[in-house]
């Protein structure tokens, strides 16, 4: 037996899901797209349940992926009961979506959550009157305290032994038109003269209607119980300019914090892992015939090793910790209407400015954390920045060692970097398909429910060892490969070429190429060759807005495929290359 | 007048969508119908969005889909 839980955005489905099951959770993905369904399994009257939850959405009669996936899973005749998750505190359109659902003839329970700040409130439900109304089972509830749940329990046991006792409803699809009113429906679609989308029309917003009306009828309002100044704080985060500075602050608070998280871990892992790596390079050189490969591999595996587990296991969890945080205390879509002006130049949303404040501190987690886009478009856009423009602190690091010694030019370098960032962000938002239709619903402020934040932590940094991992391992041996076949030997005879495009001797040609591949060796290879302030500030300027590091990469394949990567690698070398000619014409 | 042009802390009753505004379903979704209250909280510097209260919900449009919702001043 199936039973979906279908709701608003925001209402605390997962958390019903959690208060219900207990943290058994499964993330499946639906074939072919980014949406994510969370299943669990209970008992309930010693049967096996299987519970979905489902996208937050508001109708199930509207574009998208999400709907159409529910209606799928409605239309499939799979789901043999739908928990309708509602917020009490906004029955009027949340009960839109309850009308919807009651006329597929497909038992509803409506479970009438967030009760207790409804209650805060001063807003009154009258639960069984509702329930008379709509003809089905509605249940007081709330997730964060688990007033309900004994009774919801009690009703979906009643529901499965109904169901065990094979009375099962069949689907059909009805558009409920009042039939009260002359001329408007006769039920029979195909010899209608309304078309479908005016027939629509007329029937959502009775059902709006219908659903102002329920709700008028069943709340009484009354003085808030909830404290005047906690309303008042909650609103700062709200007002335009001093909640825009406050949400600023956070992000460069995160920025902070994982720099810091990295510091501190990386020294005690490194100094776990280096008996092993030595272990096993010798291991390798010792079992394994001597030659090219051998001495790839033993180079390659290690390494392969070390990077993951000093920065990315921490900088993954770190982020994983903030992105639950920042979406389950409703902080999230408050970066897209604060920063919702900034934004549209990029044809991102505002709240781009996470990935990309993490990203000054390490970009690997950087480009996990684009995830809180809201579609694939916008976190290509950002991954692309992350990757060509946004220097980490280790990169940071090492410019500044090779800017001071050559005596390059900051200021240049600084204002090359800038303008990439705009010139490149305005090319990709305009590449990209914009929509135009800018509607956010801000939930309230909340301290998120830890077992919520608890769970999504797992599910996020599970996926460290099954893909993260092999794949590191396979890139670390691929361009080791590369380094050590000579290949970047051909480049080392091309002087003339690299001088007239660029304006740098070979040698610092050779070694951008070595920079951009295996970053920690910049300072090395760079402080070995003479250059002139002006070569140097090319040279340094083409490494800073080149490629990321091998971690970033791995990434980037995980979150948009191997095609995203190859794409970004491109763009990187063309940036590359274009800033070193651009920069060879202007310069004096 | 439409959203766009409410002042802030002032409340109005939606009147209709205007023709040609692609966010139709979008605001329905909302809760933006004819019939609804809703009641301006704040504006956005450099024509950024407005923060609207409906109900008990806070809903954030751009200018521009605030442009096409007309209302009527209580």
């Amino acid at each position: 037996m199936q039973i979906a839980m279908i709701g608003n955005p925001n209402v605390g489905k997962s958390s019903a899901l959690n208060r219900l099951t207990g943290s058994k959770l499964f993330i499946s993905n639906y074939s072919g797209t980014s949406v994510e369904l969370t299943e669990a399994r209970v008992k309930i009257s010693n049967r096996d349940i299987k519970i979905i939850d489902t996208p937050g959405i508001y109708s199930i009669y509207s574009h998208g992926e999400e709907q159409d996936i529910i209606r799928g899973l409605l239309e499939e005749e799979s789901i043999d009961l739908v928990l309708n998750i509602i917020d009490a505190t906004n029955l009027d359109r949340n009960l839109v979506l309850t009308l919807e659902l009651l006329e597929l003839n497909i038992p509803v329970v409506v479970v009438l959550n967030q009760i207790d700040r409804s209650r805060a409130m001063g807003i009154t439900i009258d639960s069984q009157h509702l329930s008379q109304l709509l003809h089905c089972p509605v249940v007081t509830f709330s997730a964060i305290s688990g007033e309900g749940l004994m009774e919801l329990m009690d009703i979906l046991e009643k529901g499965v032994l109904r169901f065990t006792k094979g009375i099962e409803a069949g689907i059909e699809h009805i558009f409920h038109l009042d039939t009260a009113q002359p001329g408007h429906c006769s039920g029979d679609c195909r010899n209608c003269s309304i078309t479908a989308e005016t027939c629509m029309n007329i029937a959502d917003l009775q059902r709006a209607e219908k659903a102002r009306t329920l709700s008028k009828m069943v709340s009484k309002e009354q003085a808030a119980t909830e404290k005047v100044w906690l309303q008042r704080i909650k609103s700062i985060i709200d007002r335009p300019v001093i909640g825009t500075a406050l949400l600023l602050l956070l992000a460069y608070l995160a920025f902070l914090f994982l720099l810091k998280f990295i510091e501190l871990s990386e020294g005690p892992i490194s100094s776990l892992l280096e008996p092993v790596n030595i272990m096993l390079e010798g291991f390798i050189t010792g079992q394994l015939p001597p030659g090219l490969i051998t001495t790839i591999l033993a180079k390659a595996v290690p390494e392969g090793l070390i990077i993951p587990f000093t920065i990315i296991m921490p900088a993954m969890l770190m982020v994983s910790i903030l992105m639950s945080v920042l979406e389950d205390t409703g902080l999230l879509p408050r970066y897209s209407v604060a920063l919702e002006r900034v934004g549209s130049f990029f044809g991102v949303s505002g709240q781009a400015v996470i990935p990309l404040s993490l990203g000054f501190g390490c970009r690997t987690p950087a480009v996990l954390a684009t995830r809180i886009m809201p579609t694939e478009a916008q976190r290509f856009i950002i991954i692309t920045l992350l990757s060509i423009v946004i220097p980490c602190a280790a990169t940071l690091g090492i410019l500044a060692s090779v800017i001071s010694t050559f005596q390059a030019s900051l200021p240049v370098i600084v204002l090359t970097m800038l303008g990439t960032l705009m010139l490149l962000g305005f090319i990709l938002s305009r590449l990209m398909p914009r929509e135009d239709c800018f509607i956010y619903e801000l939930p309230p402020l909340r301290i998120p429910m830890w077992t919520n934040v608890w769970n999504k932590i797992k599910m996020r940094f599970s996926g460290f060892f099954t893909e993260v991992l092999p794949l590191l391992l396979l890139m670390s041996i691929a361009i080791r490969a590369l380094m050590e076949s000579g290949l970047l030997d051909i480049f080392a005879s091309m002087e003339e070429f690299t001088r007239l495009l660029f304006g740098i001797p070979a040698e610092a040609f050779v070694a951008v190429l070595i920079t951009i591949f295996q970053r920690y060796l910049a300072p090395l290879v760079l402080l070995n060759l003479s250059l002139s302030p002006r070569e140097a500030t090319i040279a340094i300027s083409m490494i800073a807005l080149s490629l990321p590091c091998l971690p970033v990469m791995v990434m980037t394949v995980r979150e948009i495929g191997m095609k995203g990567l190859i794409k970004i690698l491109a763009m990187g070398f063309a940036t590359s290359f274009c800033v070193g000619i651009i920069l060879n014409i202007i310069l004096p | 007048m439409t959203i766009k042009d409410m002042q802030v802390g002032q409340r109005g009753k939606v009147a209709r969508i205007l023709k040609g505004s692609t966010a139709e379903r979008r605001l329905f979704e909302i809760g933006i119908v004819p019939g609804v209250m809703v009641k301006l909280l704040s504006r956005h510097p450099f024509q950024g969005p407005l923060l609207l209260e409906i109900g008990n919900a806070r809903i954030a449009l751009g200018r521009k889909i605030a442009a096409s919702v007309e209302v009527e001043m209580e």
